[in-house]
C-alpha cells in the first residue's frame, strides 16, 4: 500500500475513472459456440494506471436459452487530463467450431458510460458482406472477409466504404467511479 | 491530521447466496470466495464458505434455495481489483461422485447514492450469475470424464474472477444462481470517489430465460 500512497501523490492533480464489470454474454447470433475480443481505446489525454486494455474470453456454449455467457471482468483505471477521447469499449464476436476454427461473427464498440454508477449496456454488432461470391463461400465453406485494422470498428473515418450486415448483441455491465472531477468543474 | 483526511475506505458487504435454477442437475451445494486486488484487505466476516445441500422443491417451482448468509467487510486504498465474489457449485452425478456443476463470479456492487444525513452510504441489490463448466475436449475424453466421475474442472476456482488465460477455455453454461446484497462503504466521498445515484429497484443481472422459475 506504501507504494501506492506514493503514485497517487504525483497524480492528485489529475481526475481518475474507475471502470469495474464484466462482458456479460451475447445474444441474437447464428452460431452458439461464442467468444469474444475485446480491447479499450482512449485519447491522449488518458493513462492506464492498472488493468489489462485488451483481452479474449472464454468460448461459451449455452445449454439453457440462446445467450452465451462470458462473465469475463473489466476492471480498469484511468487518470486523465482532458475530457477527449473518453475510451470506448471495442469488441470482436467470433464462433468457434467442432474442429477448432473461428469464424468472425460481428464487430461493435461502446464507449464506457460517463455518469458514474452501474450500468447495463447493449452493444449491436455488424459484419461486413463481401461480394456475392464471398458471402456463397461463407455459408458453405466458413470465414468470409474481415477487417484488415482493427481501428474501423470504433472510428467512423472509412466506414463509408463498407457494405455490412447485422449481427447479434453484447451485453454488459459497467460500473463507473470517478474521482476529483468536481475539482475539474466537470458534471457528470 | 490523519482523523479530517482518511486514506482508507471501508467495504461491507452482507447478504446471502439465495437460490439457484439448474434444470438438468439436483441435489446441490454452493461454495463461495472472495478474490480481490492487492490493495484490498478483508478487515472482518468470512471470505469464504460451504452452503448446505439442497434438493429441488416438490411443488411445480422446482426451486433450489439455499439462503447461505454472507458477512464481509474489506479495507482499501483503491478501488483498483474491487472484490468479486467466486461461487462454485458441486453436485452428486448418476454414480454418486461430486462433480462441479457450474462456476460463475460477479463484482460486488458499488454503493451508490448518498442521504442528506451521513457519510455513509447504503443499498440493496440482486445479481443473478451464470453458471458455466469446463467443456472436455473430446467426446472420448467427455465419455471417460462422464464414467470416472472426474469431470474437467479448475484447480484453483479464483481463476473465474480474472481476465488472463481465459482464450483457451472452453465453457458450457447450464444454470444461474441469484445473489443477494447489501453494501455500505465509508469514507470514499472524503476521498473524492462518486459512485453514482441509488440504485433503489436493486434487480440487476441477466435475466434467466423462460420457464425457469425465479
Amino acid at each position: 500500500m506504501n507504494s501506492n500512497r506514493r503514485r497517487r501523490f504525483h497524480l492528485w492533480a489529475m481526475a481518475e475513472v474507475h471502470v469495474i464489470g464484466q462482458i456479460m454474454g451475447a445474444t441474437g447470433f447464428s452460431e452458439s459456440s461464442l467468444f469474444c475480443k475485446w480491447g479499450v481505446h482512449t485519447g491522449a489525454a488518458w493513462k492506464l494506471l492498472s488493468g489489462v486494455r485488451e483481452g479474449q474470453t472464454q468460448v461459451d456454449t449455452p445449454q439453457i436459452g440462446d445467450m452465451a455467457y462470458w462473465s469475463h471482468p473489466i476492471d480498469l483505471h484511468f487518470a486523465t487530463k482532458g475530457l477527449q477521447g473518453w475510451p470506448r469499449l471495442h469488441l470482436q464476436v467470433w464462433s468457434q467450431d467442432s474442429f477448432g476454427r473461428c469464424q468472425l461473427e460481428g464487430y461493435g464498440f461502446c464507449h464506457v458510460p460517463s455518469s458514474p454508477g452501474t450500468h447495463q449496456l447493449d452493444c449491436p454488432t455488424w459484419r461486413p458482406l463481401g461480394s456475392w461470391r464471398e458471402q456463397l463461400a461463407r455459408a458453405f465453406v466458413g470465414g468470409g472477409p474481415q477487417l484488415l485494422h482493427g481501428d474501423a470498428i470504433y472510428s467512423g473515418a472509412d466506414r463509408y466504404r463498407l457494405h455490412t450486415a447485422a449481427g447479434g448483441t453484447v451485453h454488459l455491465e459497467l460500473g463507473l467511479l470517478l474521482r476529483h472531477f468536481d475539482r475539474y468543474g466537470v458534471e457528470c | 491530521m490523519a482523523a479530517a483526511s482518511p486514506s482508507v475506505f471501508l467495504l461491507m458487504v452482507n447478504g446471502q447466496v439465495e437460490s439457484a435454477q439448474f434444470p438438468e442437475h439436483d441435489d446441490l451445494y454452493c461454495k463461495y470466495c472472495f478474490v480481490y486486488g492487492q490493495d484490498w484487505a478483508p478487515t472482518a466476516g468470512l471470505e469464504e464458505g460451504i452452503s448446505q445441500i439442497t434438493s429441488k422443491s416438490l411443488d411445480a417451482r422446482r426451486a433450489l434455495v439455499w439462503n447461505f448468509p454472507i458477512d464481509v467487510t474489506f479495507k482499501s486504498t483503491n478501488p483498483y481489483g474491487w472484490p468479486q465474489i467466486v461461487l462454485s457449485v458441486y453436485g452428486p452425478d448418476v454414480f454418486g461422485n461430486d462433480v462441479v456443476r457450474g462456476y460463475g463470479a460477479v463484482h460486488v456492487p458499488f454503493s451508490p447514492g448518498r442521504t442528506a444525513v451521513c457519510e455513509n452510504v447504503c443499498s440493496r441489490h440482486k445479481r443473478t450469475v451464470p453458471m458455466f463448466v469446463p467443456e472436455s475436449t473430446s467426446k472420448l475424453q467427455k465419455f471417460t470424464s462422464w464414467f470416472m466421475g472426474r469431470r474437467p474442472e479448475y484447480t484453483d476456482p479464483k481463476v473465474v474472477a480474472q481476465g488472463e488465460g481465459r482464450e483457451v477455455t472452453r465453457v458450457r453454461s447450464q444454470g444461474f444462481v441469484t445473489l443477494l446484497f447489501n453494501v455500505v462503504t465509508k469514507d470514499m466521498k472524503k476521498l473524492g470517489y462518486d459512485t453514482g445515484p441509488p440504485d433503489t429497484q436493486g434487480v440487476s443481472g441477466p435475466s434467466p430465460p423462460q420457464g425457469l422459475p425465479t
